[in-house]
This record gives C-alpha cells, structure tokens and sequence, in this order.
C-alpha cells in the first residue's frame, strides 16, 4: 500500500537549511493499523505530509498503492489526496460554516460524485461514526470529539487507501479520544489502512504497530503483541458520565 | 468539478457574510446604476430634443454672407431681385423671404422698448410657419405698398401694450408711426432658448427706414429631404449673379439638428465615461475586498486542498464568486439606474429609456468586471502552499 524507500525531506528556512526528514524507509501494507510516534520536531507531520501528497519530497521515491507519487503533478496530487487518502487533523480543520453533512460531502464534491449519490454516502459515512442525527449541526453546535467524528467521516467517505491522522486526538479529552481509537479500530477491521500520529504511548498501544522517529530518522519499528481494544476499555473503565476528566470540549475547528 | 456545484460553492461563500459581500459590490452597484441612469437620461433628453425640432419647421434654410471669406463685403451681396429669381430658377424653393434685423426702440401705450425689427417679406410667415394670436401677417401689397404695418411677437405686445388690445393700435419704430396688424402667438419652445421680443415689418419699409441693404435670405422648401440640394443651388445662383465665389455660406434646421444630436451625444459620452471610470473604482473595491477574503480564508482553502481541491478548483471558485459578486451588483445598480432614470424622468416629463441593449450592456460589463478584477485574487488563492494554508489560523 504504501512504500518509501531512502525518503528525504530537506525544508530551506532562509539560509538555513533543516533536514526533517532523513532516509526513511518504510512498508506499509494494505490494512495495517500504524502508529507514529517519537518527540517534538523528530519529523512526524512532515512524513504525514508527504504520505498525504500535501509536499513533496526532496530525495527517494514514494509509492501509495503502486503508483510512484514523486514528480507528480499538482493536478494529480490533488487527485491522489481526493481519492486516495482520508485526512483527520488535531485542529479538526471543518468549514465552520458549513453543516457537518456538507463537510463530509465535500471531498465528493470534488470528485464529481452526483448529489443524491453524494448524499446518500454522506449519511452512510455518518452513521459509521455515530452522529447520524447531527448532519445538519455545524461544527460550533458539536462538541470536539463529535467534530472529529465528522472529520473522520469525511475521511472515510472516498474510501481512501489510506487513512492519514496527525495527532487526532490531540485536542480531545481521554473518553474522547478513547471514542475517536474506537472509531479508527472498526474501520481497520473492516480492511482501512491507518497510519496515526500520537505522542501518548496509550493511544499507540491501540494499533498493531509502532514507528518511532527522532532527528528525521525511524529509529525503531515495534509490533503491538496485543492492542488495546478500545470499545472495551469504554465498556469497562468509563462507563458514559462517569469517567473523571472529561470536559467537554466545545472547541470549533477554523 | 462542475460549474454547477463550483457555482454553489461561490454562492455559500457570498451568503456567509452577506453584508460583507454586499459592502464589497456597492462599488459596482453605485457604478452600474450611474451609467444605467446617465444613459437612461442622456437618450431620454436626447429623445426630447429630437422631437421637439421636429415639431420645429425643419424643411428652412438661411443663405448669408460668410465672414470668414477673405472678400470684401460691399453690403451689396444681396438685392431683391435675388429672391424672385431664385424662386424662379430653384423650383425646390416654395418660398423665399429677404430677412433684414436691427433694433430699435418701440413705443407703444403702456411701455417702451428696445426691440428686434425685422424686415421680411409675406413669405415670410409661411416659411416660419406663424401661428397668428390676433389678425394677420402682413401681405404682399402691404410690402408692394411700403406700408407702415408690424406684425409683434406675443412678448413684445404684452411689454408695449399691456392688457390691452394691440391689434389695430399704434406703435412707433424708431420714432416712426406704425399700424398693429397681427400679433405672433408664442411658439413652444421647449428648449428653452428665449429670443429678444421682435416684430415684423415689410422688407420695403424696412429699407426706407434704414438702409437698402438686404443681409440674408431664408426660404423654405417642399420637403426637409431637398433643403440642402436647394441651398445649393441657390448659393450657386446667388454667385453667378453677383459674381462673387465663396461670398456666401448657408445653413439648415437640418443641418442644425444633427450638430444639436451630435453635442447630446458627446454629452452622454463624457457622462458615461464618468461612470465608467467608477465602475473600474468599484471593480477595484472588488478586488481589494477580495484579496482581504482570500488571506481571511486561508485556512478554508488549505483545507479544501487537502480534501482533493486542484488548484483550478479554487481558482474558479474564486473567480465565480467575484463574478457572481459584480452581476449582484450589477443587477442591483440596474434597479437602482433604472428607477432613478425613471424617477428624473418622471420629474422632467422625458420619456424613460432604459433600452434592453444598456441593461444587457451594463450586465456583461460587470461580469467582466468581475473576472478581470477577480482574477488576481483567485490566483493568489489558487497559489497557496496547502500546508502553510493548513496552519493558518
Ligand atoms: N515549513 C518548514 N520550514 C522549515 N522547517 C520546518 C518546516 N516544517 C517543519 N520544519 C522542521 O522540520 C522538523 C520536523 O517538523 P515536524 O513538524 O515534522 O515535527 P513533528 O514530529 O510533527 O513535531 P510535533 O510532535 O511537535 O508535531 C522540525 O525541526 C521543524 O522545525
Ligand atoms: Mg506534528
């Protein structure tokens, strides 16, 4: 699914020129659960970015479900980020404007996916992440982890090769974002690829495997013998209204 | 994507702050509504004008002497024997008059004043086309005859007479007794061009009384479309007869009109083009808002990058959204134009005259404000790097 081989990422900060990324190679298979982890600036987003075709990589070669991605043209990398790959950020990034059914209509709208079709997708996608009854709340009237439950379903409503998330539960409080690994874990057992960037060893314990980075190099590659199960840590130790921490963040996306 | 849902994409954008995007086009709508109401104003007064000469007799002409000519004038380029002969050999002149202007003081009962006295022939009336308020004009033995008759504009005789009657009354021109045989109804002019008060008397009298010269000829003719082969012809006789090329020059109502059409034409330019160039400031204010939006919107467009958006997508949702901007305005500045042409109109009793062909003028003229003048700011925001858009707060 995806492959890259001796990546590189070389940003130029004025004269100053930053390695983010160095030779990086990694094999992701169709269906995998992948985490990515490691401290501040060790170059996750820049790889998020790159699997995601939002930048382009300075040396090595990227392949995503067999096609070679670097020396693409924009057209086309738009059409890769379209088709291919499901984006859920930390900031949620919805059009605050728009209603939570239309956010999730739009990557078909750009894919040129008739309207009724769309629509009927829309509320599949919706329903998978439980807010079936919100579509037409915007996201100020949800709570952050509805928000990124709509997020996810725009992510998802292409069926995407690849689900790309960077921090996804960053800015969500534990049940939130216990709800938001519930969510990725039946999308992965249904045949989704994802790859998932955390900073809390808790939330990559969810996945089968963990990638750690440090100074742009992957330095180590850990499979996850026994992945937390998300649904039953929600069942057992937080029963809904219970769980201590929880605030309920009313953050909107922007 | 299709131009459809690139059109409802540009149309959330507007309705998402419609008062913003309202304040962005009122350039365009203040532009549009002044060219549509300048236009509008400018063919209706034109239209005015244009019926009012017509209602003016249009089929006369004056023949003169030119100044400009390097001859000498002698004050003979003229005589009375010009006119029968022209009447005679121009057969598209149906009448002929000699028409000779002084002023002079006038005396009458109640007042006195200084007044344009002309001497012309009986022809005259009928070139003028007189609408006599009391009597008549005079005749031609009243000319044949040297007769002491005038015949006073309807100005003149209130100002000498008062209320009272002037018909068969004494005036006196210049110190010289004179019968009252008719009175000139006012002419509507609604042009507004107000003459001196004058009256008419005969040619002959006229010549006894001041001098023998005769200064210009006006006839008519049958019909408006030979006025100007007949002046011709008749400039032409003049100079066999007086020997005298290049001496004369001659002018028509024809001739006149179409100079009056031509300055309300020119009027209505340089109104337009002041319009115009509001519209191009409104087209800028456009722009200006437009490129404030985009950086504003930043984050939206880095997101619908990343959803799949092309560059293209974004440019034409932009551009559609400044276009839509100014065909909003436009159609508003339309109602705007129209109503206040209508109003003014209304006002001045002009006929309205908001053609199709302004409207539909004024609506592709705003849409193409709308694309040159969106152009730019699509561009800038279909040119945003998708991850720096991204981190945009
Ligand atoms: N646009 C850029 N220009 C210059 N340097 C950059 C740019 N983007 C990232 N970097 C640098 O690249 C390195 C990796 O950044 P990256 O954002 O990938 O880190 P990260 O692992 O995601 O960190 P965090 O956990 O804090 O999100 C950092 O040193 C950062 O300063
Ligand atoms: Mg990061």
């Amino acid at each position: 699914m995806i492959k890259v081989i001796n990546l590189g990422k070389v940003y130029q900060a004025g004269t100053q020129q930053v390695v983010a990324l160095a030779d990086v190679n990694l094999s992701i298979r169709p269906g995998e659960f992948v985490a990515v982890m490691g401290p501040s600036g060790s170059g996750k987003s820049t790889l998020m970015n790159l699997l995601g075709c939002l930048d382009t990589l300075t040396s090595g070669s990227y392949q995503l479900d067999g096609m070679e991605v670097s020396g693409m043209s924009d057209t086309e990398q738009a059409q890769v980020r379209n088709l291919k790959i499901g984006f859920v950020f930390q900031a949620f990034n919805l059009l605050p404007r728009m209603t939570a059914m239309r956010n999730v209509e739009l990557p078909m709208i750009y894919a040129g996916i008739a309207p009724r079709e769309r629509a009927r997708r829309a509320v599949q996608a919706l329903e998978r992440v439980g807010l079936k009854e919100r579509m037409s709340h915007r996201p100020s009237e949800l709570s952050g982890g509805q928000i990124q439950r709509v997020s996810i379903a725009r992510a998802l409503v292409n069926n995407p090769a690849v689900i790309l998330a960077d921090e996804p539960t960053g800015n969500l409080d534990t049940r939130s974002g216990e709800e938001i690994m519930a969510i990725f874990q039946e999308l992965n057992r249904g045949g989704a690829t994802i790859v998932l960037v955390t900073h809390e060893r808790e939330i990559g314990l969810h996945t089968a495997r963990i990638v750690y980075f440090r100074d742009g190099r992957l330095v180590d590659d850990e499979n996850v013998s026994a992945p937390l199960d998300a649904r039953e840590l929600l069942n057992a130790n937080m029963p809904a209204g219970q769980s201590p921490g929880i605030i309920e963040s009313g953050e909107e996306c922007g | 994507m299709n131009l459809l849902e690139s059109v409802r994409v540009a149309l959330e954008g507007i309705m998402t702050s419609k008062l913003r995007s309202f304040l962005t086009t009122l350039g365009i709508v203040i532009g549009i509504a002044a060219v549509i109401a300048v236009v509008a104003i400018g063919q209706g007064g034109r239209a005015v004008l244009m019926s009012e000469m017509e209602k003016m007799v249009t089929n006369i002409f004056a023949i003169f002497v030119d100044w400009r000519s390097d001859k000498q004038v002698t004050g003979r380029e003229f005589d009375l024997s010009d006119v029968a002969a022209i009447k005679d050999k121009v057969p598209e002149v149906t009448h002929l008059s000699p028409v000779n202007q002084i002023m002079s003081d006038i005396r009458g009962p109640k007042d006195q004043k200084l007044a344009q006295v002309i001497g012309v022939s009986s022809d005259y009336s009928y070139i003028r086309k007189f609408n006599m308020k009391e009597g008549h004009f005079f005749t031609e033995e009243d000319d044949a005859g040297e007769r002491r008759v005038a015949v006073l504009d309807e100005e003149l005789a209130v100002q000498v007479f008062g209320r009272a009657s002037a018909l068969a009354n004494k005036i006196t021109i210049a110190n010289t007794p004179f019968l009252v045989v008719g009175v000139v109804a006012k002419g509507e002019s609604a042009l507004g061009f107000s003459e001196n008060p004058r009256l008419y008397i005969p040619i002959s009298t006229w010549q006894v009384m001041f001098n023998s010269q005769v200064q210009e000829l006006e006839g008519s003719t049958s019909a408006k479309e030979n006025v100007n082969e007949a002046m011709g012809q008749a400039v032409k006789l003049l100079e066999r007869r007086h020997q005298t090329p290049g001496k004369y020059t001659s002018v028509s109502m024809e001739q006149e009109m179409q100079a009056a059409n031509k300055i309300t034409g020119i009027m209505t330019l340089v109104i337009g083009a002041i319009a115009g160039i509001s519209l191009f400031v409104g087209g800028i204010g456009v722009m200006n808002i437009m490129l404030v939006s985009v950086t504003e919107r930043t984050r939206e467009i880095g997101i619908r990058m990343a959803l799949g958006a092309t560059r293209r997508d974004i440019l034409v949702q932009f551009l559609i959204e400044s276009i839509m901007l100014c065909l909003l305005g436009g159609i508003i500045g339309m109602a705007l134009g129209a109503g206040g042409a209508y109003l003014i109109a209304k006002l001045a009793k002009w006929p309205p005259l908001v053609s199709w062909w302004t409207a539909l003028l004024a609506f592709a003229f705003s849409g193409a404000i709308g694309v040159i003048f969106g152009l730019l700011p699509a561009n800038k925001a279909a040119r945003l790097n998708p991850i720096e858009a991204l981190r945009r707060e």
